[in-house]
C-alpha cells in the first residue's frame, strides 16, 4: 500500500478532518463535483425522510449514516442480528451533542465525504445512500485499504464508534460466545 | 482532621480555594504526592477532571466506560490515528482502568538514566528504597497460578515449548475474582491502586479532592503565590460549567505525559523541552484463534509474559527489544480493534470466545511531540521510526509462532489488510508488514517523556528536583519526566518516582 503524503491535522479519533483538509481532499475529485454542478449534487443525493427528535444531525446526514451502518454491520448468518432496529445514527447523534464543536464540524465533513465519496472517488454518478447494498459495501470496504489517509481515518473513526455500540448490545452477545458482564452473571443476571 | 471528595458538577465550589500544595491529576503520581504531603501536615488540594466512579458504576459496558473513564471518551489518538492513546480520566488516573501490571523500572535502565541521563537519584542503589515503597502500596505480588486464565495459559504453553523466557506478572490484585474487566474499571475495587490506597491516605490526613475539576492554565508561575485556573464540569465531564480559581505556593502538575505538558503549553510555562521527547510505547495486539473455546474475556486479562526479547541495558535508550503479554477485552473493544467490517467483521467476531489476543509492548525512542494550537485544541504528534516497526515485525513472526505452537487454528495480525497465519512457515510474513499510518490498531498505554527531567535547562524541561524550568515551585510528579521509557508498564516507576520526588520537596518547603 502506498503511504499518502497528506498532512493531517487533528486532535483526537472523531477531529481530523478540518475545513482546509476536506477542501484539500474535495479539490482531488474537483473535476467530477464541478462536473455535476450543485444543483446536480442535490439531485443526486435526493431527498431524505425527515426524522424526528435528533439533537446535531440533519436528516442526510442520519440517512448517510443508516446506510453506513447497514454495510458495516449486516445481518449474517454468524450473527443474525439486525442493526437497524438499534437505532446506532441516533446513538452517534447523541454522542456529537455532547462533542466538542470541533469535533462536531470535523464528523459532519466526514458524512459529506462518505456521502459525496462514490461520486468523488470512484466517478460514478451516484451518491453513497444511493447505492445498492453490494456497490455500496464494496465502496466503504475500500476506504479501510485506501492509499489515502483520510479515507482510511473516516473508516477507522466510523468502526470504532459503531462497532463498540453494537456489540455493547445484549442481543449479539449469545453469537459470539459473550455471557455478559461477570457481575451479572454471579448475580444470576445473564441475557 | 478529614479531608472529603468534592464533585464540582453536583456542588458549588467553595469561595476562594486556596491551600499550601495544589496537585493536578489524582493517579499514580499526584495520589501518591497528594498522600506523603497530607501525611506531612502540608494543605493539600487535588483536582481531577474526571469523577469517583466506584462499585457498580462500574458496570462492566464498553460504551458508558470508555466514556467515562477514558480522555475524549476513549477517542484520545496521535495525530494521524496511528495509535489510540488510552488515557485515564477518573479519581485515581490511570490505575482503575489499567491490567494491574507491577513492573518497577529495571536497574539496567535506572543505571542508564543515573549515567547517562544524570539522574543520580535514580541509580539502583539511591532509588530502591522508593521501588520497595511503591511495591508495599501496591501489595504487590506474583498472580496466583490459578488465577492464569486459559488465554494467557496458551501463550504460556507455546513460549515454553519454543524455549522463550516468560513470568507470570507481578500484580496489584487483593481478593481478586477473576471478573475480567480490568480495562473498564473493577466492579469490586480488587486492585490496589491510587484510588484505594494513595487518596484515601491522603484524604485521611486532610487533603481535599475536587473533582470535575479541570485545570486550564497555570498564572504566576515564578511568584510565590501561584493561581489554577479551573473550570468545572457537568455530571457527564462533556462541557465546563463555570471557572473558579485555586491559589497555592506549591503546585504538582501529575496529569499524566500528554496533560501534563498541555498544561505547560496552555500556561505558556517552561522552556522549549516541554512537549518534546514524548513517548507513547505503541502496542499492536495479535490474536491466537483456536478450535477450543477459551473465553478470555474470563479471568484475570494480562498475568502471563514472554520476556525472553526484553532488553533492559540499551546503550541509547535502556529499555528496548519488545515483550509478549496476553490481554483481553469486552466486546465493543475487540471488534473495534479487528481489521474488518461488513459480513467478514462478523464472521471475525462470531470468533470471540475462540481468542487468545497478545500485545506486542515495543519500547520507542522519545520521538514525539504535545502541541497545543492558540485555541488550546491538543495534538499529539508522532510518528512510527523505522527502528519500532522492526522490532515489531519481529514481535510478530514470534507471537504468532508461540500461538502455533500452542495448537492454534490461525493467528490474525489485525493490521490493514489482515495478515493471516496458519504455519509456522508463514510466520514470516510479517517481515513484510508495512505498518504505514493508521493502517494498525495500534494502541498507547504508557505515555511518558514530555518535560524530561535533566540537570541541565539546555537538555530538559524539569531539573533534578521536577521543578520545571522557568518557574519557582512548580513540578511534574509523573511519568513526563523519564528521559527513556522506565518500564514496560509506568504505574510503578511512577508510585516510585513521585515517592522520591515528594520525600526530596518536603526537605525544602
Amino acid at each position: 500500500m502506498a503511504t499518502a503524503n497528506e498532512e493531517p491535522e487533528h486532535d483526537g479519533l472523531f477531529s481530523f478532518l478540518s475545513r482546509r483538509r476536506f477542501l484539500k481532499v474535495s479539490l482531488v475529485a474537483g473535476g467530477a463535483i464541478l462536473g455535476v454542478g450543485g444543483g446536480g449534487l442535490l439531485a443526486l443525493r435526493g431527498r431524505a425522510p425527515k426524522v424526528a427528535g435528533l439533537q446535531v444531525l440533519d436528516a442526510h446526514e442520519y440517512q448517510t449514516l443508516q446506510s453506513l451502518v447497514a454495510v458495516m454491520l449486516p445481518r449474517t448468518p454468524a450473527i443474525p442480528i439486525d442493526a437497524v432496529p438499534m437505532d446506532l445514527p441516533r446513538a452517534f447523534d447523541g454522542f456529537l451533542a455532547d462533542e466538542p464543536e470541533h469535533n462536531v464540524k470535523d464528523l459532519q465533513r466526514a458524512l459529506v465525504l462518505i456521502e459525496l465519496g462514490p461520486l468523488v472517488f470512484d466517478k460514478k454518478l451516484a451518491t453513497f445512500s444511493r447505492l445498492g447494498v453490494p456497490e455500496r459495501t464494496e465502496h466503504w470496504n475500500a476506504w479501510a485499504v485506501s492509499d489515502s489517509l483520510v479515507r482510511r481515518q473516516v473508516s477507522i473513526a466510523m468502526r470504532k464508534f459503531f462497532n463498540l455500540v453494537y456489540f455493547d448490545h445484549e442481543q449479539v452477545w449469545p453469537h459470539i460466545g459473550y455471557p455478559g458482564p461477570s457481575m451479572k452473571r454471579a448475580q444470576g443476571l445473564t441475557p | 482532621m478529614t479531608g472529603a471528595i468534592l464533585d464540582l458538577s453536583k456542588e458549588a465550589a467553595p469561595d476562594g480555594i486556596s491551600a499550601e500544595v495544589c496537585v493536578i491529576g489524582s493517579g499514580a503520581g499526584g495520589a501518591t504526592a497528594a498522600r506523603l504531603l497530607a501525611e506531612a501536615g502540608r494543605d493539600v488540594v487535588v483536582l481531577e477532571e474526571g469523577r469517583d466512579l466506584v462499585g457498580p458504576e462500574r458496570t462492566q459496558r464498553d460504551a458508558t466506560m470508555y466514556d467515562q473513564l477514558y480522555m475524549d471518551r476513549g477517542g484520545r489518538a496521535s495525530h494521524d490515528l496511528s495509535v489510540s492513546v488510552l488515557q485515564g480520566r477518573v479519581l485515581g488516573g490511570g490505575g482503575v482502568i489499567n491490567t494491574c501490571d507491577v513492573v518497577p523500572i529495571p536497574d539496567g535502565v535506572l543505571q542508564h538514566w543515573a549515567v547517562t541521563c544524570g539522574l543520580e537519584d535514580y541509580s539502583p542503589e539511591r532509588f530502591k528504597p522508593f521501588t520497595e515503597d511503591a511495591l508495599a502500596d501496591l501489595s504487590a505480588s506474583r498472580v496466583s497460578e490459578s488465577l492464569v486464565n486459559l488465554a494467557n495459559a496458551k501463550l504460556r504453553q507455546g513460549s515454553e515449548a519454543l524455549g522463550l523466557r516468560g513470568e507470570v506478572m507481578l500484580h496489584n490484585r487483593v481478593g481478586c475474582r477473576g471478573l475480567g474487566t480490568c480495562l473498564i474499571g473493577c466492579p469490586i475495587h480488587a486492585k490496589r491502586n491510587p484510588r484505594m490506597v494513595a487518596l484515601p491516605k491522603a484524604m485521611q490526613a486532610g487533603a481535599r479532592i475536587l473533582t470535575r475539576a479541570r485545570a486550564v492554565k497555570i498564572h504566576k508561575p515564578s511568584h510565590e503565590l501561584k493561581e489554577v485556573e479551573v473550570r468545572t464540569l457537568d455530571p457527564g465531564g462533556y462541557h465546563e460549567q463555570s471557572k473558579l480559581s485555586v491559589r497555592a505556593k506549591v503546585i504538582i502538575i501529575a496529569a499524566n505525559a500528554i496533560s501534563s505538558a498541555q498544561l505547560l503549553l496552555r500556561s505558556g510555562i517552561g522552556n522549549a523541552h516541554v512537549g518534546q521527547n514524548l513517548m507513547l510505547q505503541p502496542q499492536l495486539p495479535i490474536i491466537g484463534i483456536f478450535d477450543e473455546r477459551i473465553a478470555a474475556f474470563d479471568g484475570i486479562p494480562q498475568s502471563y509474559a514472554v520476556t525472553e526479547f526484553e532488553q533492559e541495558d540499551n546503550d541509547e535508550f535502556g529499555l528496548w527489544g519488545f515483550r509478549i503479554e496476553g490481554i483481553m477485552g469486552t466486546p465493543g473493544i475487540v471488534s473495534s480493534l479487528l481489521p474488518f467490517s461488513g459480513a467478514s467483521g462478523m464472521e471475525g467476531m462470531a470468533q470471540y470466545d475462540h481468542m487468545a489476543p497478545s500485545l506486542l509492548l515495543v519500547p520507542d525512542a522519545p520521538s514525539g511531540q504535545v502541541e497545543v494550537s492558540r485555541d488550546g485544541r491538543l495534538t499529539i504528534r508522532y510518528t512510527q521510526r523505522d527502528n519500532h516497526r522492526k522490532r515489531l515485525r519481529a514481535a510478530v513472526e514470534i507471537a504468532a509462532k508461540v500461538y502455533l505452537e500452542a495448537g492454534a487454528r490461525e493467528v490474525l495480525v489485525p493490521t490493514l489488510p489482515p495478515l493471516v497465519i496458519r504455519a509456522p512457515r508463514e510466520a514470516k510474513q510479517a517481515r513484510h508488514l508495512a505498518f504505514a499510518p493508521a493502517t494498525a490498531p495500534m494502541l498507547s498505554a504508557h505515555q511518558q517523556g514530555t518535560v524530561r527531567f535533566s540537570a541541565s535547562e539546555r537538555d530538559g524541561g524539569a531539573d533534578l528536583n521536577g521543578q520545571v524550568y522557568g518557574t519557582r515551585d512548580v513540578y511534574v510528579f509523573d511519568s513526563s519526566g523519564f528521559p527513556t521509557s522506565a518500564s514496560s508498564h509506568t504505574m510503578t516507576p511512577i508510585i516510585a518516582s513521585s515517592r522520591m520526588l515528594t520525600t526530596k520537596l518536603l526537605t525544602r518547603i
